[in-house]
């Protein structure tokens, strides 16, 4: 027994054949969601971190503050990129599946922010990485060995 | 840490998960074959929750550090899997809770190391 939604049958997955079938495939795009996700995280940090000081205005301006940052709309533009895919993938995928594949992000943000922005990783943070690793397959292999048609 | 910003981080997650659902039923081709306008209310209302629970999270934000704001976004993949099961009604099996627990318990360690 698998986690497939009861009240109806998936719909089909447009353009199954041909060359460009792969990037259809709503697995595939959970994934491309995910790095999505991971680079516009990373973007923003680095927006939110060129922001300019405005001395000891709100907190909230202070946020509004990124926007001037190239990085923050990046980012933004990035986070709007893994909502189109996001919204692509529920309509064929189990929500606690997606949701579940979806949290690669908190193992891909704090890799992306160790290689590219130089961020340690102390040794308690690999051990949550695990876990988070281990608890998507545990999901997501009955679904995946089931779906092997895909 | 004040019990109302508890609750508000707590909150946050309920409009997080509140969103997904709304758009997931939004998505399903049940509702697809159902009344347009039907459809088009569940994605305001998902697109709605999840405006909310930004606006809301920045604001939690602001108030407190973010290693300690994000050990409660795992209680999402547990507040998800509870709402897939009662209102989108798919079934999980005891390896998925499992799962689910595991990631749970992974976010909190990563976001509290």
């Amino acid at each position: 027994m698998t986690a497939v939604n009861v009240e109806h049958q998936a719909p089909a997955v447009p353009y199954r054949f041909g060359p460009f079938a792969w990037f259809f495939n709503p697995y595939v795009q959970i994934g491309i969601g995910a790095i999505l996700v991971a680079i516009s995280e990373l973007f923003l940090k680095k927006g939110a971190s060129a922001a300019p000081q405005w001395g000891n205005i709100p907190a909230g301006l202070g946020g509004m503050a990124a926007l001037a940052s190239g990085w923050t709309w990046a980012g933004i533009l990035f986070y709007i990129l893994s909502f189109v895919s996001w919204i692509y993938v529920l309509r064929f995928v189990p929500l606690t599946v997606a949701f579940a594949l979806i949290n690669l992000v908190h193992v891909l943000v704090p890799i992306g922010a160790w290689l590219v922005l130089g961020e340690q990783i102390p040794i308690r943070r690999w051990i949550g990485i695990v876990l988070i690793l281990s608890g998507i397959i545990m999901v997501v292999g009955p679904v995946a060995k089931a779906e092997e048609k895909l | 840490m004040k019990l109302a910003l508890i609750l508000l981080c707590i909150l946050c997650q309920f409009f997080l998960v509140g969103g997904q659902l709304l758009l997931k039923k939004a998505m399903s081709p049940s509702a697809a074959t159902i009344l347009h306008s039907r459809r088009t209310r569940f994605f305001v209302g998902g697109i709605g929750c999840l405006t909310i629970w930004f606006f809301l999270w920045l604001g939690v934000l602001q108030q407190i550090d973010l290693s300690t704001a994000f050990p409660f976004e795992g209680l999402n993949p547990a507040l998800l899997a509870l709402g897939a099961w009662l209102v989108l009604k798919e079934k999980l099996t005891l390896t998925s809770w499992c799962g689910i627990a595991m990631i749970t318990i992974g976010i909190v360690v990563v976001s509290g190391s």
